[in-house]
């Protein structure tokens, strides 16, 4: 087989994905770029340019800063606890004890459940007068629309639905660890601790970081369940409302596409730019054998 | 090997690109022959149309609808999609620009204009001029809201207003009469106190933050209003309507009402019906829900709203059938549309008790569908009502920013004034935004 037909092979074979990548992915990109540099009417069929208008209104708007902290501080809670607790349970599971499988399900369960039927169900729980948090607290909180306690009550659930998945690749990445370099640690008397300390630990980094950026990617996205649990008549909304929360509204609620393309452009750039520093500083923890 | 991957690659090549130009073509072929079919050949044309609705209730009325029409019309088949309000506008934007709105579908005076202005209605005006269909059929101004440049668009399908539903048992056990027409606002505060026992968590009122069927009804009693007459400027910072506004939050600080957290969690409306709530103000619409709760079921009835400072407020709307422009089979839609605006229709609306038929004489057996309710109230009050405050092209904006900012004053963040100012200023920005 000749070079060039084998160039023609591997792009055929790709094709499928290379091909839905550009269309489902990289055309709304580009369009959500020019679309945040222009004024849209008649439900997007008629643009004008407006230049950097879009974005001059973004930072003089007081809301979109607000959404801005939301944002950042629901990843800051969430992205520590979510991978401080899934590595936590894919220790414990990758331990041998009995009904090992019925307990992987268990905790996997919330990944395969719907968002929207979860939702209803944790709406359920915090209700003030009738739900089980405030029953078996002995409280009568309003916890879904006290400002204070709402960002708690997304990151509650955020954790609950993602340990699941990030558990599930932690384990496989325990599982990989070879079993020679704790039998060389028994030899030479290390205790459980140690193990885990400066083998599992080591070993871990390299999944640990994977997990982190996409956590740290989807905690940046929170969207569903500020729309489910909270809701648009919530007095708390302000103090939880995320950039894809004032992104969804502005362009489907309130038909302004162009200043929602604005805000998820910006958002776009931090994901970018945080990625970019967590790739640069791999480097000072990350272990590839 | 490698004759047989060029062979391979070439065959798969060439199916995917057939496939692709089947599809292209299929789509144009069915769009054409929809026109001459029917003309050319004396079997007509197996057609299957969309008709999308957002009220569920209202459901079975409109399929019993379908089912008339298909006896009538064997080869158009009606399929009734519901697709719930709170998503029903955002998939219709989505839809519009894609050229896949609905054949035949629910209009709401709020969102017309942006629709019509954006030719995705197909006008219906020639049809009028012809006389296929005569629009002083229809009740007052109703086919009114739905005409834009002369064009006509919308057939009026029905209207709604807004009643007080109690609840008899809770009045009886505390020995105070009914709701009548000789109560004014104060006394509504008033019973509603006598009323409440948040312990038990009974409430005398629902005063929830709600606008057509809340507090627009009391700013308006007030002498307040929701927009200026000629719909430039925004009405919620007039002192009426503030006073308004501030007397029906009052009722929750009062404990004569439940909190906004509590009715955010359970709708003020499905307290009333696990008869937790002895008043409520409510759409008609919202009848034949209300009465299919067993726990209240023969225990409630409807009054006219309390008088306020100026005179008894009420909103009145009216919904419409509308076609897509760029519907494929639109010959059909029309025939649809047209029996859905016949009296007939209307007939079915009534009896089954979905809504208020807007077709001219057919309200009495819409008031007899439910003998044990005084359904009378809704008709008789059409004299106090203001129209729905819709109509602008800024409307749809407004409207979806209102709750936001009024849900601080209502779970107690921001005071009313300051709530009623700021939604007064964002309406003012929205209308000038689409001058």
């Amino acid at each position: 087989m000749n070079s060039r037909s084998r160039y023609v092979w591997a792009y055929f074979m790709i094709a499928p994905t290379l091909l839905g990548t550009l269309i489902f992915w990289g055309w709304p990109v580009i369009h959500s770029i020019l679309l945040s540099f222009q004024q849209s009417e008649n439900f997007g069929l008629v643009n004008h340019w407006v230049g950097f208008d879009n974005y001059a209104k973004l930072f003089r708007d007081e809301e979109f800063w607000q959404n801005l902290r939301n944002t950042l501080y629901y990843v800051v809670l969430f992205v520590p606890i979510t991978l401080a607790l899934s590595t936590f349970f894919a220790v414990l599971l990758n331990t041998k004890i009995k009904g090992l499988s019925i307990y992987r399900v268990i905790f996997f369960l919330p990944q395969v459940t719907m968002p929207a039927a979860a939702a209803m169900v944790w709406v359920v729980l915090f209700a003030q007068d009738f739900g089980l948090v405030n029953h078996i607290l002995g409280t009568r909180e309003a916890w879904l629309s006290n400002p204070n306690y709402a960002m708690f009550v997304l990151v509650i659930v955020g954790v609950w639905g993602a340990i699941g998945l990030n558990m599930l690749l932690i384990l496989a990445g325990l599982q990989g660890i070879p079993k020679s370099l704790y039998e060389a640690a028994d030899i030479d008397g290390a205790k459980r601790f140690h193990k885990f300390r400066y083998i599992t630990i080591p070993m871990l980094t390299p999944t640990l970081f994977f997990t982190s950026i996409i956590l740290f990617i989807g905690a940046t996205q929170i969207f569903d369940s500020i729309y489910l649990i909270i809701g648009k008549t919530n007095v708390a909304l302000p103090s939880v409302r995320s950039l894809v929360y004032a992104y969804y509204q502005n362009s489907f609620v309130y038909f302004n596409p162009n200043y929602g393309a604005a805000i998820i452009n910006v958002l776009l750039v931090i994901n970018l730019i945080l990625t970019g520093i967590q790739f640069a500083l791999q480097k000072k923890w990350v272990v590839y054998d | 090997m490698k004759r047989g991957n060029k062979f391979l690659f070439m065959t798969t090549l060439f199916l995917v690109m057939a496939l692709l130009a089947s599809a292209c073509s299929n789509g144009s072929n069915s769009g054409t022959s929809s026109n001459s079919g029917g003309a050319s050949t004396d079997s007509k044309k197996e057609v299957t149309l969309t008709y999308s609705i957002w009220d569920k209730i209202q459901q079975p009325a409109m399929e019993a609808i379908a089912k008339e029409f298909t006896e009538q019309n064997p080869h158009i088949k009606v399929k009734v999609e519901v697709i719930p309000w709170g998503d029903y506008w955002t998939k219709m934007s989505a839809a519009a620009p894609a050229g896949t709105l609905p054949d035949v579908f629910w209009m709401h005076g709020g969102q017309f204009i942006k629709y019509a202005t954006g030719d995705f209605l197909e006008p219906i005006t020639s049809k009028v001029q012809a006389g296929e269909i005569d629009l002083s059929n229809y009740e007052a101004d109703l086919a009114s809201i739905y005409t834009l440049n002369g064009e006509n668009y919308g057939v009026p399908k029905d209207f709604d207003t807004i009643g007080l539903a109690y609840n008899k048992e809770l009045f009886d056990q505390a020995g105070i009469p009914y709701p009548d027409e000789t109560w004014d606002y104060a006394k509504l505060a008033e019973v509603a106190k006598q009323l409440s026992q948040p312990d038990k968590g009974i409430y005398g009122f629902g005063a929830k933050l709600d606008t057509q069927t809340g507090y627009w009804n009391d700013m308006l009693a007030n002498g307040g209003s929701i927009l200026s007459a000629d719909m430039s400027k925004s009405g919620y910072n007039d002192p009426a309507s503030i006073e308004a506004l501030k007397a029906r939050y009052q009722m929750i600080l009062d404990g004569a009402s439940p909190t906004h957290q509590q009715m955010t969690d359970t709708e003020a409306t499905e307290m009333f019906k696990s008869g937790r709530l002895a008043m409520i103000f409510d759409g008609s619409w919202r009848i034949s829900d209300i009465d299919s709760s067993e726990i209240i079921k023969g225990k409630w009835d409807w009054a006219v709203l309390p008088k306020g400072k100026v005179k008894r407020g009420n909103i009145i709307n009216g919904l419409a059938n509308v076609m897509s422009a760029a519907g494929k089979n639109k010959e059909e839609a029309w025939l649809f549309l047209k029996f859905l605006g016949s009296q007939r229709a209307a007939e079915i609306t009534a009896e089954m008790g979905a809504a208020i038929p807007a077709f001219s004489g057919t309200q009495d057996a819409w008031v007899k569908s439910k003998p044990h309710l005084n359904l009378q109230i809704f008709i008789d009050q059409v004299a106090d009502t203001v129209p729905y405050p819709s109509g602008t092209m800024a409307y749809p904006v407004w409207f979806a920013k209102e709750p936001e900012i009024m849900s601080q004053a209502w779970g107690g963040a921001i005071t009313v004034e300051e709530a009623a100012t700021k939604v007064a200023e964002m309406m003012n920005e929205a209308i000038a935004a689409t001058k």
